[in-house]
């Protein structure tokens, strides 16, 4: 799991170091003027003399070039200290950097966080943290995704086989996740094939994810051949239909496992 | 009169909302508030100012002064119970190139969304605008957003009520953490400096408009005044001055008047009949 984030957090790194060093930009009258229609007047006024009351202005000085339109603009950040764990952000006392809305409609009104304000810096500065442990901070989004996933495990139709941890990993890979082998805990009875009766069933497999956190993830046996005629047929949306559990100690388990989501509309 | 008009040097003046009427029974708390409200040069929000008080011009090199006229803004009535943190309704025209020019608002963004106030311990759902949300970031809350800003930024009732609220909040020591004792006494060290700037006066005059300001005075005017019918003035000027020269009818009078009323006698439902 280790290196499903290792190229993210490289690419994420460098961006930041690039942004330290090319981009300071002056922000004086960017936090004052910003969501507003700024305008000039076109033509300039006639000065006023002193000790006089002031000219009139006459309507050619209403006419207005918009100078600036903030609300426009992309939506700043702040920078905000959690007094909570929030998933995929970070832990207490964590300083973290989110969009303006985000920051006050998701994090700082529900009270998750703080302003970093010189007083709060001071007061979360040695903060230690007693609770429940986190490997990282996306980590119990891993979880929750991988979670409610069935994962296609593809099996030979013809060469006998006994699954193996890198079956499991190829089909992860196939859904888009790249599970190291040690991590993935394969059912105590080994599941052998080919089986015509396995064909479409589940079982579970146990995700460690940096060695803490553990997620049972739904697979089904599906075969394969290469020969044309025996293939079984594809059928769509397969992790939407109810089937049976290979061994008969996962069922409880596999009961419990949450189903993806139907994201198409129901016809 | 005469004094007056001496004092003025025979011009006349016109009469304002300080010098006339009710007006200039009003304490000097909220003349102070008045002030800061009305008489203030607001942030610039809607032009960028030019800083400097001489510029030369680049062609003739001439200098000139720097005379900063704000752009004029519009208020409608609702902006009263709304926060709009210093944006406004500018009204114009808008050009483009040789073309005829074409009248213009230019209207602030509004959106409904909610405070939370640590000192009152309330969240209260409210139109803002964008702009107000980013000054209560910057101050890092509401609080030190409503209690650093000068009245007449904050411009509408809205917030300068619930400033007025917060800062009697503090000076009662924030009775609504009266169960967390360790909670109300952090509270109050962190807003305790804003209290400085206000004597108690001030703080009961503070946010109110003209018209409510002159309520409120009446208010208590009528309150300090007692009401006593003529009636019974005349009454005991009567009494005594009957006492005075011993007639005896006026002992009697008083006996009857601690008795109750003659008409009680007569009246058949002042009092329980035995049958």
């Amino acid at each position: 799991m280790n290196k499903m984030f290792k190229y993210l957090s490289f690419a994420l790194n460098t961006a930041t170091n690039a942004r330290i060093a090319l981009l300071t930009p002056e922000t004086i009258f960017h936090n004052q003027l910003r969501t507003t229609f700024v305008v000039k007047r076109r033509l300039p006024l006639r000065l006023n003399k002193q000790g006089r009351p002031p000219k009139n202005i006459s309507g050619r000085h209403y006419i207005y070039d918009v100078v600036e339109q903030k609300h426009s603009q992309k939506d700043p950040e702040i920078d905000l200290i959690l007094t909570t764990y929030v998933d995929g952000l970070g832990n207490v006392g964590d300083k973290i950097s989110v969009t303006r809305t985000k920051a006050y409609n998701n994090l700082l009104l529900p009270g998750l966080a703080v302003y970093a304000s010189p007083e709060n810096l001071e007061k979360y500065k040695d903060y230690v943290y007693e609770g429940e442990p986190h490997s990282s901070p996306t980590a119990a989004l891993t979880v929750k995704s991988l979670g409610r996933t069935s994962v296609s495990v593809v099996m030979n139709m013809e060469t006998p086989w006994t699954l193996k941890p890198w079956h499991v990993k190829a089909s992860f890979r196939k859904c888009g996740y790249i599970v190291p082998e040690e991590a993935i805990t394969l059912p105590d009875k080994p599941i052998t094939g080919p089986d015509m009766n396995k064909q479409n069933k589940e079982f579970f497999v146990t995700v460690t994810i940096n060695n803490l956190e553990t997620v049972n993830v739904r697979c089904r046996i599906h075969h394969w051949s290469n020969e044309l005629v025996n293939r079984v047929p594809y059928t769509p949306y397969f992790w939407e239909q109810p089937s049976e559990a290979i061994l008969p100690e996962q069922a409880p388990i596999l009961e419990t496992l949450p189903i993806k989501p139907k994201k198409r509309k129901q016809q | 009169m005469a004094s007056k008009s001496v004092k003025t040097l025979g011009i006349f003046q016109k009469p304002t909302l300080f010098n006339k009427g009710i007006g200039a029974l009003l304490p000097e708390a909220y003349k102070k508030f008045y002030k800061e409200w009305r008489f203030t040069e607001p942030t610039a929000v809607h032009y960028v100012p030019e800083p400097g008080r001489w510029k030369r011009d680049e062609v003739t090199g001439q200098v000139l002064p720097v005379q900063n006229v704000p752009i004029p803004l519009m208020y409608p009535k609702e902006h009263n119970n709304q926060m709009w943190g210093g944006e406004g309704i500018i009204q114009g025209f808008y050009q483009e190139g040789y073309q005829r020019r074409v009248p213009r608002f230019w209207l602030p963004i509004l959106k409904r969304t909610v405070v939370y106030s640590e000192v009152l311990n309330k969240y209260m759902s409210v139109i803002v605008t964008n702009r107000t949300i980013d000054l209560i970031n910057s101050n890092y809350g509401f609080d030190h957003y409503l209690l650093k800003t000068p009245a007449c930024d904050l411009k509408s009732l809205l917030p300068l009520k619930l400033k007025r609220k917060v800062l009697q909040e503090l000076q009662e020591g924030c009775p609504t953490y009266a169960d967390q004792p360790e909670k109300q006494k952090e509270i109050l060290k962190r807003y305790q400096s804003y209290l400085a700037a206000y004597t108690p006066e001030e703080i009961k005059w503070y946010g109110y408009s003209y018209t409510e300001a002159c309520k409120m005075l009446r208010k208590q005017m009528s309150e300090q005044v007692k009401v006593v019918p003529l009636k019974q003035v005349y009454r005991s000027q009567l009494i005594e001055k009957l006492k005075a020269e011993k007639i005896e009818a006026a002992s009697a009078s008083s006996e009857l008047e601690e008795s109750g009323s003659w008409l009680r006698k007569i009246n058949p439902f002042g009092k329980k009949h035995e049958t």
